[in-house]
């Protein structure tokens, strides 16, 4: 089975092709196609990872380009980390598939969108497949312009074109430090293979300035992919795509894509520890600074992609502390628990008949039962509550963080562990209890959109089992199997303890403002007015960024252009006045005195003669 | 050597394109004045494939004509890639002249095949003075088609100007190469080569000034900054078929002598320049895509986007590891040139016809009105972007890891950060093709006529072939013996 692990995104790009030609006939029924597709490539995942469970690596490629001496090839790969990944990837893909069916059923263009979700899952999966970095850049590309369609898919909303437009420009600028960071390793080795790359870093061929700054280009392309500061402005934005598309590309694969090319690239960054502390530092940075944005914000999406920032940053974090496992444990559990939110999020919107305001929520409870229930885990499970899946990732991470020994990293996990339970369950108190305030009476949805929470709610509760102490880590032993990462941190019950009462305590304090309502909403608000109006325009960084490049782009271009055109029309109409005025001054020139002819013509010679000299150097 | 026994039959395959060029100027003749003449565009065409092969066949074996004409592995391809394009250009113009019955069909073609015959010299010349007749063959026939819409106010504008600017041009490339012979003797390519070290320790200033004369006057006819200027008003005015002449094969052949007079003539001073176009492949990268950003026509847009495409091709001249590399690299991205280029050219060419409006909004809502239009055009502007798993980007890649592997860091790093740039003004024409509703007064499906359907979907296949499947070119370049 494991040889024919090609096909798993192989299902998805015959969907794509599918609907591409026959997309107009089939209409709604395009969804059962993408449906059919998605579950064989699930099936073909789940047969491959237990066959790589008892197996080997395997590997297959062949030669694709030759680059001066060294060749390049194509194939795949199934790895311990990209058959977890294959199966994270087709699962929450297919969920989603069959979520989109009623979520967009009034939309005319249903069968684009799931063309659009084939070529994306494809992509994906490409990517996680890819025996060699430059293939995984080709992919990294695709998902990207998955990415821009499925944002732009309401194109009509002119938020929505200049979301895609933002999404897809923000992350080129990532791009081209991976690309940098890529054709800096392959000059430095001579291979674009991933193993090639790790034994030139173990057998000392590359400079230590060189590997940390190919880490640190390869980084950028993650902080980038995976919305990290400073490049997570566009996720936020990307919220203007349908829900469905936010769950899947937006929360749980295309933006782990950063973390997991950290963790296939792991080897290399083990060797800079430069590199390593630069992302653990931007992962923490980025972790609180999301975590507050969060606080305030009032759209349920948006607070969603913040917390996904948030917990893309935890991962890194993680990573940058020598947590190979954690971050990876983390990424998988993540992808669980944020994509049945997101779909939560998707049943909550379609509910009360696509509001997003959470002021325009409130009393859900009792009138969508199965949402609120499966939101309630997720909420549950992204605090860090014990058993859920959330809480044995988490405390991984607090434990690598730790161990690692930087009080500051360690106190920012924390304070943002706090936070998230907080604004989780400020979003679920404000949805979900009290009175209902909108206008319109919401409903609960049917089982095409009910089954995937289930599903994913029974994953968020389970997932982490697979890395507890009470099944042996049994995740660490197979991901760190075969792979030098080092020694892996363990929290004790101590940590544990310490984590779970944080979560607690931020579940509390959003109880006491939005459930109890005994302290006012608008307490803290009013308390820090400037803190909560820089939180509330999220630290004017969109300002920032349209003052400091956008707008200084726009306006070199027109001041060079204004040259231009000043210069070419300089030149032609200076031509037309010379040779015009040079027509009517020779014109004056010839009056007939002959005595004027020789003058002219003794200077001209004169001139010509003296120009001679000059060039011969007699002058000069 | 006498031009008796001279092997002329390494000219076959410009004889042959001249022959069947006069035929076309007389048959026109003998047809009348003023009817439809497809058929000339038809025998245009095959005129072009038939030399296409004579190529193939006659330029395979190496050889010259007394240091004047050589045949050599660089001049069979980029015979075969103008060739080609020339008949890409035929086939959109075969529509166009189709709608415009001031344009006056036969010495259209015939003035195309004289313009292509003059670049297949060019590409093929060891000698100043030959190289010089083939460019301005090339030249002065570009010059009578910018303005060939006669009644038009644009083209006979755009003509003016192309005219006096290029005449300009013409004067510094033979101001240049008078130095050059004048301090060597000979024009001689292979000669100059020999007698140019010496003589850039005995006269460095003046043979640097040689030098930079005869790059601004190259600089002019490939466009790049700060000779881009007349681009974007020529372009803009002039026919939309000639337009895509002149940002394809004009633009290729003037690369052709760009590599022939500096790799053969100056290859052993290759110091002395390298940076010059270093610093000119920079400053065109930055300048044409800034100024693209902030075009609001089509065609003009394009101009800029064809003089950053200029500067990346610079790239690799200035960062030389080997001959045999660089030369690949480049061949490799003119082909991706011609194919994405002309492909966009055509699609071009038949939206602002038919919306008779050269605006970007005359793309708004093309993704309904032609689907098939729109995803090709979506997929040649990634490929001049250089996104993945086009021949763009892999061309992109290719010079890109030539750059760094020559440690100019910094140009590899603004290559790349402009290509970012470019994006920006790319998708706005995809912005508009996906983005936005069809014009109301517009056809709701805009029909495709067939030279046009078939010159995009070759263009089509090559682009996304010659990304999956770069192997096939990059082999073949590999083994190529480039210069005689």
């Amino acid at each position: 089975m494991i040889q024919n692990a090609w096909l798993i995104p192989v299902f998805p790009l015959i969907a794509f092709v599918v609907l591409l030609l026959f997309g107009r006939v089939l209409r709604e029924k395009a969804a059962y196609v993408g449906i059919t597709a998605l579950a064989l490539s699930f099936i073909f995942a789940v047969a491959v990872l237990f066959e790589r469970i008892g197996g080997e690596t395997y590997t297959f490629v062949v030669d694709w380009i030759t680059f001066g001496e060294s060749t390049v090839t194509m194939g795949y790969e199934v790895t311990p980390l990209n058959a977890m990944m294959l199966i994270v990837v087709t699962l929450v893909s297919l969920v989603v598939h069959i979520f989109s069916r009623d979520y967009m059923h009034e939309d005319d263009r249903i069968h684009v969108f799931y063309s659009y979700l084939g070529l994306f899952s494809f992509s994906m999966l490409g990517l996680v497949l890819a025996p060699n970095i430059l293939q995984l850049f080709i992919f990294w590309e695709l998902v990207g312009l998955c990415s821009f369609l499925l944002v732009g898919f309401w194109y009509y909303k002119p938020e929505a074109a200049s979301a895609a437009k933002k999404a897809f420009l923000t992350t080129r600028v990532g791009d081209v430090g991976l690309l940098i960071g890529i054709v800096l390793l392959f000059n430095a080795t001579g291979s674009f293979e991933y193993a090639d790359a790790f034994a030139a870093v173990e057998a000392g061929l590359i400079s230590d300035t060189m590997v940390t700054v190919i880490a640190l280009c390869i980084f950028l392309g993650a902080v980038g992919k995976s919305a990290q500061f400073p490049l997570h402005v566009w996720l936020p934005d990307a919220m203007e795509g349908p829900t469905p598309v936010s769950a899947l590309i937006h929360a749980a694969t295309m933006v782990a894509a950063g973390v997991y090319l950290v963790g296939v690239m792991y080897p290399f960054f083990l060797a800079s520890d430069t590199a390593l502390t630069i992302v653990a530092y931007v992962g923490a940075i980025t972790a609180i600074f999301a975590a507050t944005i969060a606080l305030v914000n009032h759209d349920i999406k948006r607070i969603l992609a913040y917390s996904t920032i948030s917990q893309l940053g935890f991962m890194m974090l993680a990573l940058g502390t020598a947590g190979y496992v954690a971050g990876l444990f983390h990424l998988m559990t993540h992808a669980f628990f944020k994509a049945l939110l997101f779909l939560g999020a998707g049943s909550v919107i379609y509910g009360v008949h696509h509001r997003q305001d959470i002021r325009e929520m409130g009393g859900l409870w009792r009138r969508m039962k199965v949402t609120s229930v499966t939101f309630l885990i997720g909420a549950l499970a992204i605090a860090g509550i014990f058993p859920l899946a959330g809480f044995w990732s988490k405390e991984e991470i607090f434990a690598s963080v730790l161990a690692n020994g930087d009080p500051f990293l360690f106190a920012i996990a924390l304070i943002t562990a706090f936070m998230t339970a907080f604004y989780m369950f400020r979003l679920f108190f404000k949805a979900f209890t009290g009175e209902f305030r909108g206008d319109h009476e919401p409903h609960e949805n049917n089982g095409f959109m009910t089954l995937p929470l289930i599903v994913l709610g029974i994953l968020a509760v389970v997932a982490g089992f697979v890395n507890a102490p009470f099944t042996g880590h049994a995740l660490e032993g197979f991901l760190t199997e075969g792979i030098a990462v080092g020694e892996q941190a363990h929290g004790g019950f101590g940590l544990a303890v310490v984590s779970l009462l944080i979560a607690i305590g931020g579940i509390f304090l959003a109880w006491v403002i939005y459930g109890k309502r005994s302290i006012s909403e608008d307490f803290l608000p009013g308390k820090f007015r400037a803190a909560h109006r820089l939180l509330m325009n999220k630290y004017f960084m969109d300002e920032l960024y349209t003052v400091v490049f956008v707008r200084p782009c726009v306006g070199i271009g027109k001041a060079l252009y204004a040259i231009d055109r000043f210069i070419v029309d300089g030149i032609v109409n200076l031509l037309a006045v010379v040779t015009r005025s040079v027509g009517s001054g020779l014109g004056k020139r010839q009056t007939g005195q002959f005595q004027t002819y020789g003058v002219v013509t003794i200077i001209g010679g004169i001139a010509v003669v003296a120009l001679a000299f000059m060039l011969r150097g007699y002058f000069g | 050597m006498s031009a008796y026994n001279a092997n002329w039959s390494l000219m076959t395959p410009e004889i042959v394109l001249m022959i069947l060029a006069l035929v076309i100027f007389t048959l026109d003749f003998m047809t009348g004045m003023s009817r439809n003449k497809p058929f000339l565009g038809r025998l245009s065409i095959l005129s072009l494939l038939a030399t296409t092969v004579l190529v193939a066949v006659f330029n395979r074996e190496t050889g010259q004509i007394g240091d004047m004409f050589v045949v050599d592995g660089f001049a069979m391809v980029l015979k075969i890639v103008i060739l080609l394009g020339v008949a890409g250009v035929i086939a959109i113009s075969m529509y166009y002249v189709d709608r415009h019955r001031d344009v006056y069909q036969g010495e259209y073609y015939s003035l195309l095949l004289f313009a292509t015959l003059g670049a297949m010299l060019m590409v093929s010349s060891a000698d100043l003075i030959t190289l010089f007749v083939g460019l301005e063959l090339l030249s002065i026939s570009a010059y009578c088609l910018a303005g060939f819409k006669k009644y038009n106010g644009k083209s006979t504008e755009a003509a003016i100007k192309y005219v006096v600017l290029g005449g300009t041009a013409s004067a510094f490339i033979l101001y240049g190469m008078s130095f050059v012979y004048g301090l060597t003797g000979t024009t001689s390519l292979v000669d100059i080569n020999e007698a140019v070290p010496t003589l850039f320790a005995d006269y460095p200033y003046i043979m640097t000034m040689a030098i930079m004369f005869m790059i601004a006057g190259f600089g002019f006819k490939i466009s790049v900054v700060p000779f881009h200027m007349w681009a974007p008003d020529v372009y803009e005015g002039a026919p939309t078929p000639v337009t895509s002449f002149l940002s394809v094969v004009s633009k290729i052949a003037g690369f052709g002598i760009v590599l022939r007079v500096f790799f053969v003539g100056f290859e052993s001073v290759y110091d002395e320049w390298a940076f010059i176009f270093a610093l000119l492949a920079a400053i065109t990268m930055i300048v044409g895509n800034m100024i693209a950003i902030v075009q609001r026509k089509v065609k003009r847009l394009m101009a800029f986007s064809g003089v950053a495409q200029a500067g990346y091709l610079l790239v690799p001249v200035a960062t030389m590891v080997s001959l045999d590399m660089t030369m690949s690299m480049i061949t490799f991205y003119a082909v991706a040139y011609l194919l994405m280029t002309l492909g966009a050219f055509a699609i071009i060419t038949l939206v602002t016809e038919d919306t008779e409006d050269d605006a970007l909004t005359s793309f708004s809502g093309l993704y309904q009105r032609a689907p098939y239009l729109a995803i090709a055009m979506t997929i040649f502007l990634l490929s001049l972007a250089g996104l993945p798993i086009t021949a763009g980007f892999f061309g992109k890649f290719y010079i890109f890891v030539g750059a760094i592997q020559a440690e100019m860091l910094w140009l590899a790093v603004i290559m790349i950060f402009t290509s970012i740039v470019s994006f920006f003004y790319y998708f706005g024409i995809m912005k508009q093709m996906f983005m936005r509703d069809p014009k109301p007064n517009d056809d709701q499906t805009l029909s495709v006529p067939k030279p046009v359907s078939a010159v995009v979907t070759i263009s089509l296949v090559g682009t996304i072939g010659f990304g999956l499947l770069a192997n096939v070119l990059t082999n073949y370049f590999n083994n190529l013996q480039w210069f005689f």
